[in-house]
């Protein structure tokens, strides 16, 4: 986005409006059926109110699962050819800590693929979400920084929508802590533009411990 | 530091090892191979490089371990840098079993573990990782730590798992989803057969901080956080005791 007093008229970019599409919650990738570990993490007390579901969601973007899938969406622009696609696609796969969070990750990634094939006609295999997301916007020549700016905080706004299902938190607290994210998801976005496998890394120990012990929580709402 | 073994007669045997620098190795009597690494130079600093590469040939079992602790000292300058490299070949097995290593306040560590298993190999591996030791009243305020692991099956990517963590270290595992005030974490990795059938008892045993789970058929994952070292132990060691195939070792109990 440019800044000055007087800008020039532009025509909006129609792009602009297919990313929009691509990462609203209404697109169809099932993603309100997954808590990315969260539900575990409220049910341990590790999450209680909205400055901790703030703090917790910071992590994650800014050195957790958040800030790795920028660098993923990055990597997935970046692959030359269909085989290199597949390379990033494994290693990404790889780097997932628990089971669900590779289940999580892969169905959306299908959805999201199935439904960008049919509508726009492009030739985006199945692959993980933040990898699909990064081929899709190669092949509709997006910028990846944007498309993971969006993502995140789609990303961030979902967890905050499940965080409302499992514990006390209104309407206008919950924006709150979204707006608050956004440097975040800004930041994590520059790691798109120019992606390194070298600088990959999550910190984030106790939400991959909440990834792992979902798995065995008991009355779940979500899939993660 | 080289190690190997191969199957030889029908029992596994060590084929090969080099020894240079600060590195040496120990082999007890065990019922597989087994090597006790021993840095005689006590802890690494700034500029230290340490270079590892073991591997089990065809049909052999290697067990790696180290006699105590590996210390990482306050470095003036640069990193101390530790290159390992493990392979497991066909129907072979490898336990990589060091013991913790201790980050002092002011230390930097640049390491990377890299695996390469067979198809058919299994292997464990723990890395436990601890900020300074709390019985001592010792904090790890600041550090700079890069820690990196690859394993590969069959060519293809199986795990991969790295932390970036510089600066203000204290601080950062104070956040909610990082450690909480842990001063102490490790990561686990089970490939064998039996992964499945050792997801229940493994979490069994662990304490509200960790969590297993089955990322393959044959593939466990481990990651548990605890407030020091002390505790870390309490919960690692029965867990290892469960997937050590003969039992932990022996410089573990010391």
């Amino acid at each position: 986005m440019r800044r000055g007093t007087a800008p020039a008229p532009m025509p909006t970019d129609p792009r602009l409006l297919t990313l929009a599409q691509w990462l609203s919650p209404a697109y169809p990738t099932g993603a309100f059926a997954w808590s990315h570990g969260l539900e575990a993490a409220i049910a341990a007390g590790w999450v209680r109110d909205a400055g901790g579901l703030g703090d917790w969601l910071a992590d994650l973007l800014a050195e957790g699962s958040g800030r790795a899938e920028a660098v993923w969406i990055g990597l997935g622009f970046r692959a030359a050819d269909g085989r290199a696609l597949r390379a990033v696609d494994a290693r990404a796969r790889a780097w997932a800590p628990a089971a669900e969070r590779l289940r999580e990750a892969d169905r959306q990634g299908a959805a999201f693929a199935a439904v960008t094939r049919a509508v726009w006609g492009i030739d985006l295999p199945d692959c993980l979400l933040p990898v699909a997301l990064g081929r899709a916007a190669r092949l509709m020549a997006m910028d990846p920084g944007d498309v993971a700016a969006l993502h995140l905080q789609g990303f961030a706004a979902n967890l905050v929508a499940a965080a409302q299902r499992l514990m006390p938190l209104g309407q206008t607290a919950a924006q709150a802590v979204l707006a608050r994210l956004a440097p975040l998801c800004l930041a994590a976005a520059d790691l798109a533009r120019a992606p390194d496998e070298a600088a990959l890394f999550s910190n984030a120990f106790l939400s991959d411990v909440a990834a792992m012990r979902h798995e065995t929580l008991q009355a779940r709402l979500f899939q993660s | 530091m080289r190690i190997a073994t191969k199957r030889c007669a029908g029992r596994s045997a060590l084929d090969r090892l080099q020894m240079s620098g600060a590195l040496r190795a120990l082999f007890p009597r065990a019922p597989a191979p087994q090597a006790i690494l021993v840095n005689t130079a006590g802890g690494l600093t700034g500029g230290d490089r340490i270079a590892i590469a073991a591997s089990a040939g065809a049909g052999s079992r290697l067990v790696l371990t180290t006699q105590s602790a590996e210390r990482i000292y306050r470095a003036a300058h640069g990193c101390a840098r530790v290159r390992t490299q493990l392979r497991v070949a066909a129907g072979a097995s490898l336990d990589w079993l060091p013991q913790e290593t201790i980050l002092f306040d002011g230390s930097a560590l640049d390491r990377a573990l890299r695996v390469d298993l067979a198809p058919d190999a299994r292997f464990l591996m723990v890395e436990p990782v601890v900020f300074g030791r709390a019985a001592m009243g010792e904090r790890v305020l600041r550090a700079d730590v890069r820690d990196r692991i690859e394993v590969r099956r069959g060519g293809r990517p199986l795990w991969l798992d790295a932390i970036r963590l510089e600066g203000a270290v204290a601080a950062r595992l104070d956040r909610p989803a990082l450690a909480q005030g842990g001063a102490a974490m490790a990561a686990l990795l089970y490939v064998a057969p039996d992964a499945a059938a050792r997801l229940g008892p493994v979490r069994a045993l662990l304490p509200a901080t960790g969590g297993a789970s089955l990322l393959a058929p044959d593939v466990l994952a481990l990651r548990l956080v605890a407030a020091d070292g002390f505790g870390l132990r309490a919960h690692l060691v029965p867990v290892l005791e469960g997937l050590c195939r003969d039992g932990l070792p022996r410089s573990w109990r010391l």
